[in-house]
């Protein structure tokens, strides 16, 4: 979620804001039950909130992206929604005894959109480039020293250290296979220097080199992204002719369109709309668990953060917390408490304790820390809704709860963009999102632990910690209970450290038009376009 | 300031031709007030005098801390919450009584502090004339051929958010209007016999513009002040709407109705502040016009 900052004018964000807002006036003064045409419907409008600054596979990591990096690349390997890999560009895959040499095997008859084989030389450039563009996604690349291709179906990645959790990896959609032959010819380049002189993100906003259902269409900031069907694609048809995600920022927007029949799937629909709609016959809405989770991150080594660098200011904070007024103010109370940056559920969770709301606690915390006298804290965060989530709400309602223990939080909400510039400078106290990109816990640790190569350990300003390097080492070499173990232990020495700060592990609200079946929440590709379908006739 | 006094002797009551009662004319105050007292200019003084006392005791008339969680979220109007709960539960009627607070004493500032720096400006311009007068309006060109809220969310934006930001992109946005107007006048003024004798028996340049000048071109000014406090309350409020202007949690109007408009269902969190909105910037509006009329001022040409 450190999107490379594409410098446009905040400006017009703004603007479509405004027109949005105004679009919502509209719409509720035009508001009439009007059903969607449902004749011959084949292409399908997302409504939601993009949070996209590059549409460069390689370089991007949001949850807009999970959908897009799905739709038109794709990985060796996908995840099922239990967690299990199945084949996708790869047939065969296998590692070898110590976990350090992963072989994969690639099917013979997928193509590019463009109609030219995806060959082992394909995934070999776009592993190394992803690796050495040093971007946001870069980190699934960590530690893989060589990737070769012995021939033209058989690719060997060979990794420094053992690496168990490399197959679920590889599922994620950021390690998606491009067009080595078209992306080079428009100056994308996988060269050790990528990350200076790979001169391709600018092509990738209106053009897409993948083998995917779908092909980019056009692509316009703040207004729309559009897919269509990839007409050479290799597998079965896609559901769709196009796919269109709509730029509808907020959820009360969301909600007008999907009742007008504007959009088909409204994809962050707050949770206070879930009364107004549960009942409509010409809607569907389903509420189901989510291994997403929104968070406060405290970053001590930045700039007006330096009053965190004691570890009992960031323990009182965490107690400050009124969680059950949190959850209940942002998403109705349809969320969980979570313990660090691990989702419930997710391998290592296990007996790890949840933060409690602890005003006296925090005050003694804070008064031993010579903080009795009060703190002043500043919060930047971007103006965002997601997962239901209203970080506007959400932020003030953690600034009344930390107000009650002497914590004066300073709030400057952001334009997302804005915002994501702003995260690469640091920021004392901010909010951010995460969601999934494969089945393996070891993502939480690799994004949010103090080791090597990790985004927040950067952001956060904090030096890596020892322990935790050789537990995530270790926990690469080991399997089953033993590597739980590790997960375990890691999951704790994070929750020590109290830089991440779950606020919520909220619940999902699936809606969409009556006429859409298999809406879903997808791990890797968070909305799996071959599950969801228009119901026939 | 004599020469040019009172061209005729009669009481001015009503419009009196082109000009207007010059400063100084000796009228008894009773006699130059009654021609205030219309419908709408008592209208709008009283309403503005409500909101004034709003503000002078918000603290003590609003019934909840406007920062607070006051209730259930999201309740909707009731004999306990008059103007309902908004997403954490605070009370949407104290958040506006105290919001208050923000929007006016923002707008009249910005307004005080725009229409100085653009008298003092125009006044320049158009006393020394020349190349001054040029630069100066040239500027004020440039600045006005921007439509004025996009300027302001330009600079807004570039300055980052907050409410003494958002007064400074609109002093900067608002300046040029009362630049040119005051420069109009005095363009006119200046070649009056009063001035040029002023001069003639020595006076400095800057001391006719101050002594003799400046007075008689303040009246537009005031009106045209009076006239765009309402437009300045609705600016600053769309600015805070757009998330340019007021931070999270204080309670200023537009950013209360940004809130409302991410809770499209419960009207009210939008409706308080939006019906404050109106009350003030209408009763404004009518306090202006009738001045314009009342003072017989002609409408500047914008």
């Amino acid at each position: 979620m450190s999107p490379i900052p594409l410098r446009r004018a905040r400006k017009s964000r703004v603007v479509a804001r405004a027109a949005a807002a105004m679009a919502v006036a509209i719409g509720l003064a035009a508001c009439s039950s009007a059903a969607p045409a449902t004749q011959e419907r084949t292409g399908i409008i997302l409504g939601r909130a993009m949070d996209v600054t590059t549409l460069d596979i390689s370089r991007s990591l949001c949850d807009t992206c999970q959908i897009y990096n799905a739709a038109v690349y794709e990985s060796l390997l996908h995840a099922t929604p239990e967690g299990e890999l199945e084949p996708l560009l790869a047939e065969k895959w296998e590692a070898n005894a110590d976990n350090t040499q992963f072989t994969f095997t690639l099917r013979a008859d997928a193509v590019f959109s463009d109609g030219s084989p995806v060959e082992a030389k394909d995934v070999v450039w776009s592993w190394e480039r992803l690796k050495n563009l040093a971007g946001s996604p870069s980190y699934f690349m960590a530690g893989i020293t060589k990737v070769e291709a012995p021939d033209a179906r058989t690719v060997v990645a060979t990794s420094e250290l053992p690496n168990s959790a490399f197959f679920n990896i590889v599922s994620a959609g950021y390690t998606g296979i491009i067009n080595s032959d078209v992306a080079a010819e428009n100056g994308a380049t996988a060269d050790a220097n990528a990350a200076s002189s790979d001169q391709a993100e600018q092509w990738f906003l209106s053009n897409s080199a993948g083998s995917g259902q779908y092909v980019l269409d056009s692509y316009a900031e703040g207004s729309q992204l559009v897919l269509k069907a990839n007409d050479k694609y290799w597998g079965e048809k896609p559901n769709f002719t196009d796919v269109t995600i709509k730029e509808v920022t907020d959820s009360s927007a969301q909600l007008q369109q999907l009742q007008q029949g504007d959009i088909d799937v409204a994809m962050q629909l707050s949770f206070d709309a879930l009364g107004q709609i549960e009942n409509a016959p010409n809607l569907t809405t389903e509420v189901v668990p989510s291994p997403n989770f929104v968070y406060i991150a405290l970053s001590p080594g930045k700039a007006g953060g330096e009053a965190l660098q004691d570890p009992r200011v960031r323990e009182a904070v965490r107690k400050a917390i009124d969680y059950t007024s949190v959850i209940d103010a942002t998403v109705a109370g349809n969320g969980e408490k979570q313990a660090t940056g691990v989702p419930n559920g997710f391998e290592g969770t296990e007996g790890l304790p949840l933060p409690e709301y602890d005003p006296e606690g925090a005050k003694a915390l804070l008064a031993e820390a010579g903080h009795g006298g009060g703190l002043t804290l500043q919060a930047v965060f971007p103006t965002f809704t997601i997962y239901g989530v209203n970080f506007a709400t959400m932020m003030q309602s953690i600034q009344q709860s930390l107000g009650g223990v002497g914590i004066q939080l300073d709030l400057q909400p952001l334009e997302y963009q804005a915002w994501a510039d702003r995260l690469g400078e640091g920021i004392p106290v901010t909010a951010v999102y995460f969601a999934p990109d494969h089945p393996d816990s070891i993502q939480y640790f690799q994004y949010f632990g103090l080791i090597e190569g990790s985004v927040w350990a950067e952001r956060a300003g904090v030096p890596v910690n020892p322990q935790q390097q050789q537990l995530a080492v270790a926990a690469l070499s080991q399997t089953g209970a033993e590597r739980t173990a590790s997960y375990t232990e890691l999951a704790k020495l994070m929750y020590n450290d109290a830089i991440i700060l779950p606020v919520v592990n909220p619940q999902y609200l699936l809606a969409s038009s009556a006429d859409v079946t298999g809406n879903n929440l997808d791990i890797t590709r968070n909305l799996d376009l071959t599950r969801i379908k228009f119901n026939a006739g | 300031m004599t020469l040019a006094a009172a061209p005729t002797g009669t009481p001015a009551v009503g419009p009196d031709g082109p000009g207007g009662t010059p400063p100084g004319a000796s009228v008894p105050v009773r006699l130059r007030l009654r021609r205030f007292r219309t419908p709408s200019i008592v209208l709008g003084a009283a309403v503005v005098a409500l909101w004034v006392l709003v503000i002078a005791f918000a603290g003590v008339i609003a019934p909840y801390d406007p920062y607070a969680v006051a209730g259930p979220r999201l309740s909707p109007p009731s004999g306990e919450f008059l103007l309902g709960t908004d997403t954490l539960g605070r009370d949407v009627l104290s958040r506006v009584l105290h919001g208050a607070r923000l929007s006016l004493p923002i707008a009249l500032a910005t307004i005080s502090i725009a229409a100085l720096v653009g008298c003092v400006i125009g006044a320049v311009a158009g006393f020394y004339g020349g190349i001054v007068d040029s630069v100066l309006m040239r500027l004020a060109d440039i600045t006005m051929a921007f439509p004025s809220i996009l300027l302001a969310m330009a600079v807004a934006a570039a300055l980052g958010p907050g409410l003494t930001n958002s007064f400074l992109a609109i002093v900067v946005v608002w300046w040029p209007i009362y630049a040119r107007l005051i420069r109009g006048q005095i363009l006119s003024i200046k070649e009056r016999e009063y001035v040029m004798s002023a001069r003639a028996i020595g006076m400095s340049r800057l001391t006719t513009l101050r002594k003799h000048v400046l007075p008689h071109a303040m009246t537009p000014v005031l009106v045209s002040a009076t006239m765009d406090l309402g437009m300045i309350i609705i600016l600053v409020a769309s600015l805070s709407f757009l998330g340019l202007g007021a931070l999270p949690p204080s309670p200023e109007w537009g950013a209360m109705i940004t809130e409302g408009s991410a809770n499209f269902y419960q009207w009210w969190i939008a409706a308080g502040p939006g019906l404050a909105m109106v009350t003030i910037v209408l009763a404004v509006n009518f306090l202006g016009d009738s001045l314009r009329d009342v003072l017989n001022v002609r409408t500047r040409v914008r």
